[in-house]
């Protein structure tokens, strides 16, 4: 990807929580609406059709198959359609989506790329919820049998992570706190009308110790859509394009047995060449951004990638957290729309949804939790069992 | 599970298969492991060609992606790299167990397997702990390796 190629120019999100009866399809046909109205383009001129998949299979309405076979681009009558295609990555989707959108672009087949996710978790039951992120990030047949959950997956992560850099359990729980701050300002987050103390997040229940619920992410309904294009169209059709600047990436492992940095205290420091990468493409440095969108899912490893994120040194994001550092009106705001612990987790689309803010964020568009003056932004997102890791630099302009 | 416990079965009226713990399902190249703990011995996989040790194994080596192999018996010592311990919201088989101690375990041999930690007070658990293997036989034929606290 060259500096500046492609840019979002428009946006659409629903309200993340609890929705039984909106239907995935519902979903993604309202924020391709909402992005294609945002964004001020002709629906004819879209191009292809990108769907991120639901994660978690629905045999009595397939929405997986609806996407990929392009019911979207037929409802919306998108009569300029030509490509209509899904692509699916776990949590890491928002950043392979876009991969695929670029080649799209590149190919030259059509110069505007509608995007869509959309994930409906309430349709299934907790303990078939519980039953699926047992497996999801785990293996059947060397995991599963032991009783392994997502959750003891975050939790073994966070023990070895405090172990190795000292971190506290409190330092842990002020992501949780600076997360709901930030969501409090959210029309869309799932829990935005009440503030949390770190006192409050230790003593909620234990899950899987040492993390209690308020550290683990609640499963949500929601989706969001972004209209990407070339650079040159964006200027003439957008007032702020946000201009992709530069993105970088690295996978691990699919088992946490096998990751490939065996001491995750020094997973920040491991991270820390994947977003130098992206800065470096970018013509940016880690201070010249005005957001920091991080995509942990789990407060630990939201502090990991804070780790690597060029402001602190590695092992000393819970200090950064702690003084409050990332909260609305200080210095390095932080996963402005309150990320999975507070948004709401949508499967494939907390990416997403952290993208679709961070292009509000620079389009001037992000209402109460707008950052004043906001022209830079850099964003993580990764997926199953914290298997890969991808940076991207975004701007309401090309640094020259 | 303790006798003042109703089990999540009564409780909710579940069926046996409701509860019925996930047992693994070996592959072709990993049945030799699963015939090893069923002997309450651990196997390990380890290339012909590299020496490399692969765990979980996979078809062909994962550093040199050769196919010959043996199968060596590892010592049963590990150390505690890292646990968590489930205490809710756990898939109803694992429900009457809660408590339980799930880990990360460096084997001397190299390789690091997950599995549960069991005979093991919960204040006892320290990173670093030597620990030894255990054999669980779950059901007649399928054993799985577990461990406990060394010595």
């Amino acid at each position: 990807m060259g500096r500046g190629e492609f840019a979002i120019i428009g946006t659409g999100e629903v309200p993340c929580g609890n929705y039984p009866e909106r239907s995935e399809f519902e979903m993604a046909y309202r924020v391709a609406k909402m992005a294609i109205e945002d964004s001020g383009i002709d629906k004819n001129e879209i191009g292809a059709v990108l769907a991120a998949g639901h994660i978690m299979s629905n045999p009595g309405c397939d929405y997986n198959t609806e996407m990929y076979f392009g019911r979207l681009p037929e409802a919306i009558g998108a009569k300029g359609c030509k490509i209509a295609a899904s692509t699916i990555s776990g949590g890491a989707s928002s950043f392979s989506i876009m991969k695929t959108a670029e080649g799209i672009l590149h190919s030259g087949e059509t110069d505007t790329v509608l995007v869509v996710h959309a994930q409906r978790f309430s349709q299934f039951t907790t303990n078939e919820q519980a039953k699926f992120f047992a497996i999801a990030g785990s293996d059947l047949e060397w995991e599963v049998p032991y009783g392994m959950t997502y959750n003891a997956l975050a939790a073994m992560v966070t023990q070895a992570y405090m172990n190795e850099t000292g971190t506290t359990l409190e330092q842990v729980a002020s992501v949780c706190v600076s997360d709901r701050k930030w969501a409090c300002l959210q029309p869309n987050a799932m829990f935005n009308n009440k503030e949390i103390t770190v006192e409050k997040v230790i003593s909620s229940r234990t899950i899987a110790y040492p993390l209690t619920s308020l550290m683990c992410n609640v499963l949500a309904d929601g989706g969001s859509a972004f209209i990407v294009t070339t650079a040159e169209k964006a200027r003439k059709v957008c007032d702020k394009p946000v201009y992709f600047l530069g993105e970088a990436s690295e996978f691990s492992h699919r088992l946490i047995t096998r990751a490939k940095e065996r001491d995750f205290g020094k997973w920040g420091a491991g991270f820390t060449p994947v977003f130098e990468k992206a800065y470096e493409a970018a013509g940016l440095g880690p201070d010249d951004m005005d957001i920091y969108q991080i995509y942990g899912s789990y407060p630990c490893i939201a502090l990991m990638v804070m780790d690597a994120m060029g402001i602190c040194e590695p092992g000393t994001a819970g200090e950064l957290f702690e003084r409050g550092d990332t909260w609305p009106g200080a210095k390095y705001p932080t996963s402005t729309n309150g990320e999975a612990l507070s948004f709401g987790h949508t499967g494939t689309g907390c990416g997403f949804a952290l993208l679709v803010e961070t292009v509000r964020q620079l389009q001037g568009k992000a209402g109460k939790a707008q950052v004043p003056g906001a022209r830079f932004a850099v964003k993580d997102c990764g997926g199953g069992a914290f298997m890969d890791i991808h940076a991207t630099v975004l701007g309401n302009e090309i640094p020259g | 599970m303790s006798d003042d416990k109703v089990s999540i079965k009564d409780l909710l009226g579940l069926s046996d298969e409701d509860v019925a713990k996930p047992l693994p399902i070996p592959t072709d190249w990993s049945q030799p492991f699963w015939e090893g703990t069923k002997q309450h011995k651990l196997l390990m996989k380890k290339c012909a060609n590299c020496g490399n040790i692969d765990h979980p194994p996979y078809l062909f080596c994962t550093d040199c992606m050769a196919e010959e192999h043996e199968w060596i018996e590892a010592s049963g010592k590990g150390t505690l790299y890292s646990y968590a311990i489930n205490s809710f919201g756990v898939p109803f088989p694992f429900w009457d167990d809660m408590p339980y101690v799930l880990a990360i375990i460096d084997l001397d041999e190299g390789p690091r397997v997950i599995s549960n930690i069991v005979e093991c007070d919960l204040e006892r658990l320290e990173n670093g702990m030597r620990l030894q293997v255990v054999f669980d036989d779950v059901t007649p034929e399928v054993t799985l390796p577990k461990w406990k606290p060394a010595g």
